[in-house]
């Protein structure tokens, strides 16, 4: 055969292998999330076990620490490039819908999740009657206390009051040991506002009423002297608080080692918790937050997480994108009628929202220290979800943190708190 | 012939030219006229908005924003400040005894100096975090064994930037000092021998012969690390995202959180506008006092 002959049969063979090369041709999506690196190899797993289903689509993982969620999800996410998926915290969802960062959920997908999800979740990954997630984890607040530490005291019972609440707390303070009865946070915007958001309507009270901040209330003015007095006594020690880039650090090295009796933390934590305590996890146990003198009984504060979806991302890419999410979440893709999804989530002690999740885990959920959090989480009230929340969040952050360290009175932290918050609110409407 | 060297210089370069344009003048440009703009960093520029002075009246007044831009800027001008009144005076003392060739360990100690500058900051950054940790840290553990309490380290407003900076000594000393030693081998060995046979001691021989020929190596020094600090970012993302209670909160990472994680891109720019501002009056000030020094 002459090299001409070979030459055509080489050509035509190539120009009938081009529209099957074209038909096979893979859509490649990617998944951003803060996770630790053990859940993003159960996220990849999950992940493969879907590209068995579907050839033709490749999803690949890409983790940042928590503080750099936001920040990646805003300078990647307005490009074709960036990542295809997100996992996100409720707060930031106003203003990425905003910004036209993320995109409405296909019909099918929001009359499943309008269907399958708790009314109160769908409404917090909703942005005017719109969908734009799918809901996955809901947190919630809850009292943490050590059982040893307790015991060791004299401590019968977990508090049920703000006044008994004080006095555990000076109880279990016991400074030549380096031992606080309460452990705050700082660093951390949720690590600071949530608790005292918890604590707050506790006490019959709101960081946020019809769109507008009531910093200035009189539970809010409770709340704040509250912290105060825990911090003059000496019974919360703001030098044990500090957390950082990846929610972890000394107060959470502080609790893990039974240097702080008592903290506010939310069911998330389980894992780290699990992690650094070993076998004395078994000292840890849930309570309800303590209620205030102006509370009727225990509150606390909830928020939710979701996925996603690109809104400038290609055609195809989306479409990829909600057939995964879908299938992520859906009862099919995990063990026992439950979502792969809620799997992942409950390895590390997160409450999935799905209603047959939490059915399908009912179980877990049982256990001593998450059903603490499942008792608590039909009173708990959502964090405001109102655009410049993060702003908000971290505005009424520095406050806290100022009070914790005696930079500012409790009456001057509430007048700062509710000027700020007013001027940050106003300007993020406009 | 004027011409065509003109030309031909003019096309020689035209490259340099056009790249800095592009990427160095039409960004600062760009964020020059931003600062006049209320604009979210997620819209196109067309949806700018001019506000004038606007920006600039938020960042200096008194609601939040203008709160924490002014403890960012304080913040930047004191890690900035002790950064270098520590790392010039280690940076001499360091190049000094690093260029006694007859001190022994004196290669050790010059491998050992410039190795830290050779770490990368996220190394940098785990371990310190865990050196200074409070209740399990060596450094607290060390100080205890000399009867020193418990310090806080990052868990203080009071301590935690100018942890920062000891941070930022212990990583940038050894590239300082090899740019001392780079000025101590410009001066001419025959003035120490002169100044020898005239009976100067150590003392004065580094007061008249070594600093005064130093000086042009100590403003470049100076400068060079006036730039550095202000630019500080990583330390503050990975150990202490700016806090507590903003004490750590430098420039460079709160318009990042103003300008991208917030979407202010009219704010931030503003911001970063008068880092620039800043950083040109301090470098300008400094080539003033020293060119002043050297007319005296």
């Amino acid at each position: 055969m002459s090299l001409a002959w070979i030459s055509k049969l080489a050509l035509a063979a190539g120009l009938i292998g081009l529209p099957a090369t074209g038909c096979a041709q893979s859509v490649n999506i990617s998944y951003l999330t803060h996770w630790s690196p053990e859940t993003v190899a159960l996220l990849e797993a999950a992940a493969k076990d879907f590209s068995k289903q579907n050839p033709d689509v490749a999803v690949t993982v890409r983790a940042v620490p928590f503080g750099d969620l936001l920040t990646t999800l805003r300078s990647q996410g307005g490009s074709s490039d960036g990542p295809t998926i997100g996992g996100i915290y409720d707060l930031w969802l106003p203003e990425l819908a905003k910004d036209k960062l993320v995109a409405p959920a296909p019909d099918a997908v929001a009359s499943e999740v309008k269907s399958a999800w708790p009314a109160g979740v769908v409404s917090a990954a909703s942005v005017g009657g719109t969908l734009y997630g799918i809901p996955n984890e809901i947190d919630v607040y809850a009292l943490n206390y050590n059982k040893e530490l307790f015991k060791a005291a004299g401590i019968a019972a977990p508090p049920k009051t703000w006044a008994e609440f004080k006095d555990v707390a000076a109880k279990l303070t016991n400074k030549d040991k380096g031992q606080q009865g309460f452990g705050m946070i700082n660093s951390w915007a949720a690590g600071v506002v949530h608790p005292f958001a918890s604590l707050l309507v506790s006490n019959g009270g709101n960081l946020v009423k019809d769109g507008k901040p009531a910093l200035d209330s009189p539970q809010a003015g409770e709340t704040f002297a509250l912290y105060e007095d825990l911090i003059k006594s000496g019974a919360s020690v703001p030098a044990m608080a500090t957390a950082d880039a990846n929610t972890t650090g000394p107060f959470l090295d502080n609790f893990v080692s039974g240097k702080t009796g008592m903290i506010i933390m939310a069911n998330w934590w389980e894992s780290a918790l699990k992690t650094g305590m070993g076998d004395k996890f078994a000292n840890v146990a849930t309570a309800p937050i303590p209620v205030g003198p102006s509370g009727d009984k225990p509150h606390s504060i909830s928020y939710s997480w979701m996925t996603v979806v690109n809104a400038k991302a290609g055609e195809a890419e989306q479409k990829a994108a909600w057939q995964f999410l879908g299938w992520l979440n859906s009862p099919k893709s995990g063990k026992n009628g439950a979502s792969a999804m809620s799997d992942i989530l409950m390895s590390m002690g997160i409450l999935p929202s799905r209603s047959s999740d939490i059915e399908a885990h009912k179980d877990k959920l049982g256990s001593e220290f998450l059903s603490g959090y499942v008792s608590v989480l039909a009173d708990a009230r959502p964090f405001p979800v109102v655009l410049g929340g993060q702003e908000f969040s971290e505005s009424l952050q520095q406050t806290l943190e100022a009070l914790q360290y005696g930079q500012v009175s409790a009456k001057d932290a509430q007048a700062n708190a509710q000027a700020d918050a007013t001027s940050i609110l106003e300007r993020a409407a406009k | 012939m004027a011409k065509a060297f003109r030309a031909s210089a003019g096309i020689m370069l035209a490259p340099a030219v056009t790249l800095i344009g592009v990427f160095v003048l039409v960004p600062m440009l760009l964020t020059i006229w931003l600062c006049f703009q209320d604009w979210s960093t997620q819209t196109p520029f067309s949806e700018a908005s001019f506000v004038g002075l606007g920006n600039f009246q938020e960042i200096f007044g008194s609601t939040s924003v203008g709160r924490d831009f002014k403890t960012a800027l304080l913040n930047t001008t004191i890690y900035t400040a002790l950064s270098v009144v520590l790392i010039l005076p280690l940076s001499v003392v360091f190049g000094l005894l690093v260029y006694q060739r007859d001190v022994a360990g004196g290669t050790a100690l010059r491998t050992v100096l410039f190795s830290t500058y050779m770490v990368p900051m996220i190394a940098v950054a785990l371990v310190w975090s865990k050196l200074y940790s409070p209740s399990e840290g060596p450094l607290n553990q060390m100080l205890g064994l000399v009867g020193i309490g418990p310090q806080p380290w990052l868990s203080s407003p009071r301590s935690a930037l100018v942890s920062i900076v000891l941070l930022n000594v212990w990583q940038q000393v050894g590239y300082f000092t090899v740019l001392a030693i780079a000025g101590l081998t410009q001066i001419p060995g025959s003035l120490y021998e002169a100044a020898t046979l005239d009976g100067a001691n150590g003392r004065e021989q580094f007061r008249f012969i070594t600093f005064p020929l130093l000086r042009r190596t100590l403003l470049f020094s100076a400068v060079i690390a006036i730039i550095n600090a202000v630019q500080v970012f990583e330390p503050v993302a990975l150990i202490t995202q700016g806090g507590p209670v903003g004490s750590t909160n430098v420039l460079t990472y709160h318009i990042r959180r103003v300008g991208i994680e917030r979407a202010q891109g009219g704010l931030g720019s503003a911001m970063a506008v008068m880092l620039m501002l800043s950083l040109m009056v301090c470098v300008s000030a400094l080539f003033a006092f020293v060119n002043r020094k050297d007319s005296e």
